[in-house]
Formats: structure tokens, C-alpha cells, sequence
């Protein structure tokens, strides 16, 4: 008996020892959600390309009205994939560079894409000249749809795109810098909060494993900025930025912060540092 | 521990076997934490190796320094702002971005870990019309082992599976206008769409084990059933090539095509969670190879349609789609075994190429012994190479 007992008791010393290397997620267990990461990423391609052609179209139509009023939309299949669309620098700065990332700023020759685009027809008020920024904007949009094709996406890019997601938001959408000429920031916002619960829910039941409590906190801030941005919802799309009241956007940066912390614990959590 | 207690001319009693028990308990313990301060000290090493960070400063028009050599592994980057516009860092890769920092406040400074391989890299210093500055990175004893890590082959067997989800979903709208074609009894078109339908299949057959049922529902040859092609069992491709090509009608076959389309809609469902080992790729691909090799000499795999060709072309692409998937790590870890497959898959698509006339590839039992022989002897060559691939990434 009482050996028996003491048996037990040396078998519970000996799991405690082992018990310092917490349960890892394996990496076989990683492959499912980086396959339908990229299922994702390439569906919201496939839509970012209809609705990039249906604006430059627009663009060099002449359309102003209705230029501007796709603008806002037609960047939200790129805001919420930016994690991989970001890894191809050359097409990120044509794509999507703001003015300040040039020395000549807006009268920078390098300056195109669809903040170039957005200066033309939101501060100039007019298409004039903006078709060739039309034109290599399709041009570089299929080319990225082209090159996510042959790409094999990093897993340690894919994890770590949720926290990404979230200092982007952290450090420019709060501010309003990022759409600055239209003011249709709240699209680009819930593109990136999409983008990161996306990656966040693919990942969610192998972290669920190991800390329900994480889990729970993530997707309880994910809740609290969708519901504030609800309430800028308008029958087709959202409201300008400058609508939105200091008291939210001091209400949505306490969550934003935190989520853009939490998120990028996840690599780690996964394996993946 | 035993023979170096006196003998006793009575057992021990319980209380010195308890104390004893006790002791040990008490000595694991004390092991324990010793092991812990250890690690922990080790660890607290580790982070002061990599502590030595190596600090780039981006001026308004340049990096200073502007060539930068650290050795390979784990580096810390801290990246100062000396300009007067939020700035951006990244290690690029050709186009690719490797590591970044993104919104780098003026007079502020942040830093950047980043776990490089030996090359030359771009790094990006500020405003995108400033002149890029070059990293290298020099081999060294520190960085990882040539036995690559589990981790790396996440991304090649995800991107796998997600090409055997494009084929999929392709292969089900091909196979509903096929079926549309046999059903309305359109004999010529049914014709032209049997090879371009079934090498969408033939590009996924090296994990083909992996849905053996489906498989054998969808391609199997009628030597597999008692009564060969007068076999109720038989059904698929081949079924479909027996009625389309040797008995050249559409008259019976509309529900062997309603059946394969049932088929191919199963397999797109199976393929969205079907685990696919790492170990399965190459060696997959591998067997693939040395079965057609046998099939190039024989040319029993299309004996209706004599379509083999289009159907090697096919598996090749598929064996090709594994090669480059998983030639990011062999190309490390075994660099020569990785040129001589590139050169096995250069050498049996020149072969290939070589046959194809102005339509097309001829028909199979159109290519004389000698050509089958060739074609035969290249594959078995990429089946070889294929086969020792695990064993050099690691993966036996």
C-alpha cells in the first residue's frame, strides 16, 4: 500500500518535470489554415481585381461622380490582404505608397496607385490626367494576383499578419492619415479588422487548446471595435471619417492597442518564432 | 544504488524504504530546479548573444551604415529615425520583403528580429527614391543545421493543398461539361474534351493513394474487373474513353457520366481536409514516375484513346508542381540531388516536346519503339531522383 503510494507520488515528481514543456501545436496541425489562408487571400484577389477595373474604368471614362464613389470600396479586397500583399515591395509602394513616402510628395513622379488616384479625384476634382495612373494601377493588381498564384505563403508571414493588420490600424487608420484626401478611412479600417479576425479564427482552435482565456479575450476586443464601426454603416458603405466622434476614437483605440499586442503573441503561441 | 547498501540480514523495513523514497523524491526535486537555473542561464546567454544589436540610422536621403554584414541566424536590427517623415524598414529579397518595421516615428527608434539564411539582401532606407543599402549575410556555424526544421514544410505541403483545391474545383466544372457533352449525345465534342478533363485528374495522381476509393472510381482500367470492360463495376475515365473511343458512341454512357461528376464532386469535398504528409510529395511523385516509365514501354494506359502522351505530360506537370515545391529545402539541404532532379525534369520534357507535331501529340500507338524506350528511360531517371529526395531532406 504504502509502496504503492509513494510509487504514485514519484510518478507525479517526474510528470512535473516533464510538465515544464507546455503542449505544443505541431506543425502538421499548421498546414489546414495557411491552405484556406491562401483560399482566402486569393478569392479576395479575384475581387479585387473586378473591383479595381470597374474604378478605373470610371476613371478613365471621365466618371468623377462615380470614380469617387467606388474609390472607397474598390480598396477594401487589398486592405484586407495586406499581409501577403505587402510582401511584394515593388507592388506595394505602386499600389498603395502614400505622398509622404516620396521626396516630392503629391508632385512626386513616382507617386501612383491608388492614393495618387484618390488625390487626383478627391483634392483636384477632376480625372484629368489620371489615366495612365488608371491603367498601371489595373496593370499592378494583376500582376499581384499573378505572383499570390505561384506564391508559397510563409507560415511565420501568415500568423504574424493578424498583429500586422493591427498596428496598421494601430498606427495610421485611428489617425485618418491614410485615406486623408477622401476620408473613406472606415473601409480601409474594417478591412484590416477583417483581414486579422480572418487569421485569428483560422488559428483559433489549436490556441483554444492551450489558452481559452487568450481566445476569449481576442475575440472579445474583435467584438467591441465591430460594434463601434456598426455604427458608422451606411446603405453602401461607411461614414467619412471625419463623422466619427472623438469619444469613439478614443473608444476604439484602447482594443485596437490591445488587439495589435495580443495578436502578436500568436506566432509564439503557434510555434512559429 | 542497491549494491552499494550493506547486506541486510532482514528485509528493509518500511519506514527506511519510505526515508529512502523520500530522499529520492527530495534529490529529483532539487534536480529539477538545478535543471531549470540551468536553462534559465542558458537562456539569459542566449539573449545576451543576441543581445549585440546592430544599429542602422536612416538619414533623410540614406542609411548610415549603408552596407551592413552580420553573420547568419538570428540578428536584432535597431532601426533609429534620423529623418523628419515616418519611415518604414524593410530586408528585401529580390522584390520580396523578408522582415519590416513599418511607421517609424521621427527621433524615435525601433527594433527589427530577423533570422536570416547566407546571401545578399536589399535593405530599404526611408523615402522609396532614396538608394537601397545592401546587407550580407555570411555563413555561419550558429545558424540552423542542413536537417531542415518540421516548421519549414508548412508552407510547401499548405501551398500543395492548395493546388489540390484548384484542381478540384477545376476538375468538377471540367468534368460537368464533359458529362454534358456524353449526355447529349455530341460524339466529336465528347471526344475533345476526354483529354483536357482528365489530365486536370493526372496532374493530382501522385497523392492519389491518399483517395484510393475515389480513385479507383474515377480511373480505373478494366484489367482491375472480372469481366474487364463488360464489367458493371467499371466506371470513370477509362469507361468513358471504351465508349467514346473504341466503341465510338455516347449510346449507354450518361449515367457513367453523371457517376463521374458525383465523383469528382466527393473528391473536391475529400481534398478540403485530407491531410497530406510531408513525405507523401516526393515519394508520391516518385512512384508516379516509375509506373508511367513501365506504362511509356507498354502503352496500356490510353488503349482506346492512344492519348498516353497528353496523359505523361501531365504527370510530369504534377511531379514538376512537387520539385518546386519543394525546392526551397533541398536546394539547402541537397543541392546536388536538387540540379540532377531539375535536370531529370528538363530532360523529360525536352522529350516530350521532342514528339509533340503540328496538332499536338500524336496518337500513342503512333511512337515507335525506340521513342516509348526514351520516353520511358527519362522518366524512370526522374522516378530515381524523386525517390532519394525524402531520405536528403530529412524525412526517413
Amino acid at each position: 500500500m504504502k509502496i504503492r503510494h509513494s510509487a504514485a507520488m514519484l510518478t507525479l515528481a517526474l510528470g512535473l518535470m516533464a510538465g515544464t514543456a507546455h503542449a505544443a501545436v505541431s506543425p502538421s496541425e499548421l498546414v489546414g489554415p495557411v491552405t484556406d489562408y491562401k483560399i482566402y487571400v486569393t478569392e479576395n484577389l479575384d475581387e479585387l481585381v473586378k473591383d479595381t477595373k470597374a474604378f478605373t474604368d470610371a476613371v478613365k471614362a471621365g466618371d468623377l461622380a462615380k470614380a469617387k464613389a467606388l474609390y472607397g470600396a474598390s480598396r477594401v479586397h487589398y486592405e484586407g490582404i495586406e499581409p501577403i500583399a505587402e510582401l511584394f515591395s515593388d507592388l506595394d509602394g505602386s499600389i498603395d505608397s502614400r505622398a509622404d513616402d516620396h521626396e516630392k510628395k503629391e508632385q512626386d513622379p513616382g507617386f501612383t496607385g491608388f492614393h495618387r488616384i484618390e488625390y487626383g479625384l478627391f483634392v483636384t476634382g477632376s480625372t484629368d490626367g489620371l489615366t495612365p495612373f488608371a491603367d498601371k494601377l489595373m496593370s499592378d493588381v494583376l500582376d499581384l494576383q499573378k505572383r499570390v498564384a505561384g506564391l508559397t505563403f510563409p507560415p511565420e508571414k501568415v500568423v504574424g499578419g493578424a498583429a500586422a493588420l493591427l498596428e496598421e490600424v494601430a498606427s495610421s487608420k485611428i489617425s485618418g492619415e491614410e485615406d486623408r484626401y477622401a476620408h473613406t478611412d472606415l473601409f480601409d479600417f474594417q478591412a484590416n479588422i477583417d483581414g486579422a479576425k480572418k487569421i485569428f479564427e483560422l488559428f483559433r482552435p489549436l490556441i483554444e487548446k492551450s489558452d481559452k482565456a487568450f481566445v476569449k479575450k481576442v475575440a472579445a476586443n474583435f467584438a467591441t471595435v465591430d460594434k463601434i464601426l456598426a455604427k458608422y454603416k451606411t446603405a453602401d458603405g461607411y461614414e467619412y471619417y471625419d463623422k466619427v466622434t472623438e469619444a469613439d476614437r478614443k473608444a476604439l483605440s484602447g482594443p485596437v492597442n490591445t488587439l495589435a499586442e495580443d495578436l502578436s503573441k500568436m506566432r509564439g503561441k503557434l510555434g512559429l518564432n | 544504488m542497491a549494491s552499494s547498501l550493506p547486506p541486510a540480514a532482514n528485509p528493509p523495513s518500511a519506514k527506511w524504504l519510505k526515508l529512502a523514497l523520500v530522499g529520492a523524491l527530495a534529490l529529483m526535486v532539487i534536480g529539477a530546479a538545478l535543471f531549470y537555473y540551468a536553462s534559465e542561464k542558458a537562456r539569459d546567454a542566449k539573449l545576451a548573444q543576441t543581445g549585440n544589436e546592430v544599429a542602422v540610422t536612416i538619414n533623410a536621403t540614406s542609411c548610415d551604415p549603408n552596407d551592413l554584414t552580420v553573420p547568419a541566424g538570428r540578428t536584432v536590427f535597431r532601426i533609429v529615425n534620423k529623418s523628419e517623415r515616418a519611415v518604414e524598414w524593410e530586408i528585401l529579397d529580390g522584390v520580396m520583403v523578408l522582415e519590416e518595421r513599418e511607421n517609424i516615428a521621427p527621433g524615435i527608434s525601433q527594433t527589427l528580429t530577423a533570422k536570416l539564411a547566407a546571401g545578399t539582401y536589399e535593405i530599404t532606407c526611408g523615402l522609396l527614391s532614396n538608394p537601397r543599402g545592401t546587407l550580407h549575410v555570411t555563413p555561419s556555424a550558429n545558424a540552423e543545421s542542413s536537417r531542415p526544421a518540421p516548421v519549414a514544410f508548412i508552407g510547401p505541403v499548405a501551398e500543395y493543398r492548395f493546388f489540390l483545391a484548384m484542381q478540384a474545383s477545376g476538375l468538377t466544372k471540367a468534368v460537368q461539361a464533359f458529362a454534358d457533352a456524353v449526355k447529349a449525345g455530341d460524339l466529336a465534342k465528347a471526344q475533345a474534351l476526354y483529354v483536357p478533363t482528365r489530365t486536370i485528374y493526372s496532374q493530382i495522381k501522385p497523392v492519389a493513394d491518399s483517395f484510393a476509393d475515389l480513385d479507383n472510381a474515377i480511373d480505373a482500367y478494366a484489367d482491375y474487373f472480372e469481366k474487364k470492360e463488360q464489367d458493371p463495376g467499371f466506371s470513370g475515365f477509362h469507361r468513358l474513353e471504351y465508349g467514346l473511343f473504341a466503341q465510338k458512341s455516347t449510346s449507354g454512357l450518361g449515367p457513367v457520366a453523371g457517376k463521374l461528376v458525383a465523383d469528382a464532386a466527393a473528391l473536391q469535398t475529400r481534398l478540403r481536409s485530407l491531410d497530406v504528409a510531408p513525405e507523401k510529395l516526393a515519394d508520391g511523385a516518385s512512384r508516379l514516375m516509375a509506373r508511367s516509365a513501365a506504362a511509356a514501354v507498354t502503352g496500356n494506359d490510353e488503349r482506346y484513346s492512344h492519348t498516353d502522351l497528353a496523359d505523361f505530360e501531365a504527370y510530369v506537370a504534377g511531379s514538376r508542381k512537387i520539385a518546386d515545391l519543394l525546392r526551397p529545402i533541398s536546394a539547402k539541404a541537397a543541392p546536388q540531388l536538387s540540379a540532377s532532379i531539375d535536370q531529370n525534369l528538363d530532360t523529360v520534357t525536352k522529350t516530350l516536346e521532342t514528339l509533340k507535331q503540328a496538332g499536338g501529340f500524336p496518337p500513342y500507338d503512333q511512337v515507335s519503339e525506340a521513342d516509348r524506350k526514351k520516353l520511358g528511360d527519362a522518366m524512370q531517371g526522374l522516378a530515381a531522383g524523386l525517390g532519394k529526395l525524402n531520405a536528403a531532406i530529412g524525412l526517413e
